[in-house]
């Protein structure tokens, strides 16, 4: 039996090297759980930063980057209480308290004379709420950094020409090779297509699992932050 | 690197497929998506018949077991059991063909035959609850109709997420009057505008905010429905007395009107003696 | 109690009843005492007869027919052993005698046990 079968699953055969978000808090968050945090935040921070709050490049990432070494303090996990929303809406939450204050500073740093204030932009003119674009731009990167995880496995275990079948399959813009295209442009039959795309649909689970493990603060969140990745 | 929009939606979708190539069944489509977990129509490749498959993460799958060992006409019955390779657990069991309650209803059934599903479905939570299973989510979108009337009450043993509002009993935690009180609030789903009074006083005593209040137990309020399809009082309500009377005219009618016949005839001969 | 004694009860007091309506007639007044027992025995004839016919046949409708039948046949026949004011009163008895009949005829079939397997014909 694969011994890859079930690894990083959440439920799976193998225990999960990666501790909840609350058991890293509790640890004095250390810097390596801090780093895949913010390894998945920066980038849905940032752009939605750009969004919401209409920066341009620059002053996103200054933002981004101010947001990350000043706001993520000890406090800030010790105060996160998980029967009131995700960790994904309380970061968010924070992100936008974060903006106003640094617009407000902005403000009174220009007191004076003609106080340009950037309005927030209370009533977007996007159909879509800032927690669905955040959660958007989060799922986005959620998905990059757990493909980056199973490239990385592949490499490690010998398994190059699964993760070429499946890049060049799930990773392809539409329209997508046919198995049997694939099969024959690999040299391999087609129920090997199949059954390695299978199999790395499976591991990207998986990955997905062990990325989400970090930033939730246990099974029930992670149970359910599962099903929303997957709705 | 960065993924485009289209091509998260599929991997979402992908992964999310169950891999069941190491079963004997094959995936159709997806079927239908609850709290529990997600629902597919399925091949049964050994014994050649489609099945429905129920996909769920295995903490979920906990009182499954009770479950599947409920054996009841309107209790759909379960084939297999098994655990996918990702660690998810999944049900094969019979696919039910036919219409979610709702939707029956659209069709315009009889009184007769609203009622019919609701004795059906009442029986199956009275039977569950002898071997101590509890619905928790009794609702609609939970009852199927078959195509040959078959009624088959579906979702067992999950608590929903946020409960439907109307079916779902106010008390926490939830117990068999709470799904006496969903099964008055089915009643009263499945009753019509101009329903029976009768009836409407079943539904409210089931519903009542105070579990003591209700229907002792399923098999109560169902022998209520059938006092009233037989003509008899319904212990739910108190009727006013001319209800009570057009009520005992219509089960003695025949009685009645010979009767009348009788004392017609006497009438007539009297005047026309007189005459 | 079997259909045949539930029978020959109702019969009796429905005949009895019948016959008592007869004070309405005040000719009849000094043969009250005659025509309560004629009415009584017929009611009780008719009301063995339907119900004997309800353990044979359980049909309501059937069982009306049948008690309202009888019923015509023996107010005929009391109606013609009698003569009152030089009429035999006919129409005064048989018609009568034809509903009460009909309702002996209905409550035999409803009542009481018929002792044999159920076999329903309507």
């Amino acid at each position: 039996m694969d011994p890859d079968t079930a690894i990083g699953g959440p439920h799976g055969h193998l225990p999960s090297t990666q501790v909840s978000l609350l058991e890293a808090a509790a640890a004095g968050m250390p810097h390596d759980a801090l780093e895949r945090l913010i390894a998945l935040y920066w980038k849905p921070v940032y752009r939605f930063i750009r969004f919401r709050f209409r920066k341009d490049n620059e002053d996103a990432k200054d933002l981004t980057q101010s947001f990350f070494t000043s706001a993520l303090e000890r406090e800030f996990f010790a105060r996160f209480d998980p029967a009131k929303a995700s960790f994904r809406t309380y970061l968010r939450m924070a992100v936008e308290r974060f903006a106003a204050n640094q617009h407000a500073a902005a403000g009174r740093q220009k007191r004076g004379g003609d106080v340009q204030f950037e309005p927030l932009d209370e009533h977007s003119a996007a159909a879509e709420s800032p927690d669905a674009i955040f959660e958007r731009e989060w799922r986005r990167q959620l998905f990059v950094l757990a493909i980056e995880d199973l490239r990385a496995h592949c490499a490690a275990s010998g398994k190059e020409q699964q993760f070429r079948i499946f890049e060049a399959y799930d990773l392809a813009g539409a329209p997508r090779p046919s198995y049997a295209a694939l099969a024959a442009e690999h040299g391999i039959p087609e129920t090997s297509v199949t059954n390695h795309l299978a199999w790395a649909r499976r591991m990207l689970r998986g990955f997905v699992a062990e990325r989400l493990r970090g930033v939730t603060s246990g099974e029930r969140e992670l149970r359910e932050e599962m099903r929303r990745v997957w709705t | 690197m960065d993924l485009s929009d289209s091509v998260l939606d599929h991997l979402r979708h992908m992964a999310a497929l169950p891999d069941v190539s190491g079963t004997r069944y094959e995936l159709e489509r997806e079927i239908g998506r609850g709290g529990m977990g997600v629902v597919y129509a399925a091949r049964d490749r050994d014994l050649d018949r489609r099945v429905a498959l129920k996909v769920m993460e295995a903490e979920l799958a906990g009182e499954a077991r009770l479950i599947a060992r409920l054996e009841h006409p309107s209790i759909v019955p379960i084939h297999e059991t098994g655990r996918l390779p990702d660690g998810r657990v999944f049900y094969a069991m019979k696919l039910v063909v036919g219409v979610r309650l709702d939707h029956y209803l659209a069709r315009s059934p009889s009184l007769a035959e609203r009622l019919r599903v609701i004795r059906r479905a009442g029986e199956a939570l009275a039977y569950a609850h002898t071997t101590g299973v509890i619905h928790r989510d009794l609702k609609p979108q939970n009852v199927m109709v078959g195509e040959f009337g078959e009624v088959y009450v579906m979702d067992w043993g999950v608590e929903a997420v946020a409960g439907t509002p109307g079916f779902r009993a106010p008390e926490t935690p939830l117990d068999r009057r709470s799904d006496i009180y969903a099964l008055g609030a089915l009643l009263e789903f499945v009753l019509p505008a101009d329903g029976p009074p009768a009836l409407r006083a079943v539904a409210a005593k089931a519903r009542r905010p105070d579990p003591a209040d209700r229907y002792p137990d399923v098999g109560a309020l169902l022998a209520d429905i059938e006092r009233f399809q037989e003509g008899l009082a319904v212990e739910a309500w108190a009727e006013p007395w001319r209800h009570r009377l057009v009520r005992f005219a219509a089960r003695n009618a025949v009685l009645l009107w010979l009767l009348a016949a009788y004392a017609g005839v006497k009438l007539v001969l009297f005047f026309l003696r007189n005459l | 109690m079997n259909k045949i004694l539930a029978g020959s009860i109702c019969g009796l007091v429905l005949g009895a009843m019948d016959g008592a309506t007869a004070w309405f007639y005040p000719e009849t007044h000094s043969m009250m005492g005659a025509i309560m027992v004629g009415s009584s025995v017929k009611g009780m004839v008719v009301g063995i007869l339907c119900g004997w016919f309800a353990r044979k046949v359980q049909s309501t409708g059937w069982g009306i027919v049948m008690g309202a039948g009888l019923g015509l046949v023996f107010a005929f026949l009391v109606a013609a052993m009698d003569t009152v004011n030089g009429r035999h009163p006919y129409l005064e008895i048989m018609m009568p005698g034809f509903a009460v009949g009909a309702i002996t005829g209905f409550l035999t079939q409803r009542v009481g046990t018929s002792g044999s397997p159920v076999r329903p014909a309507h």
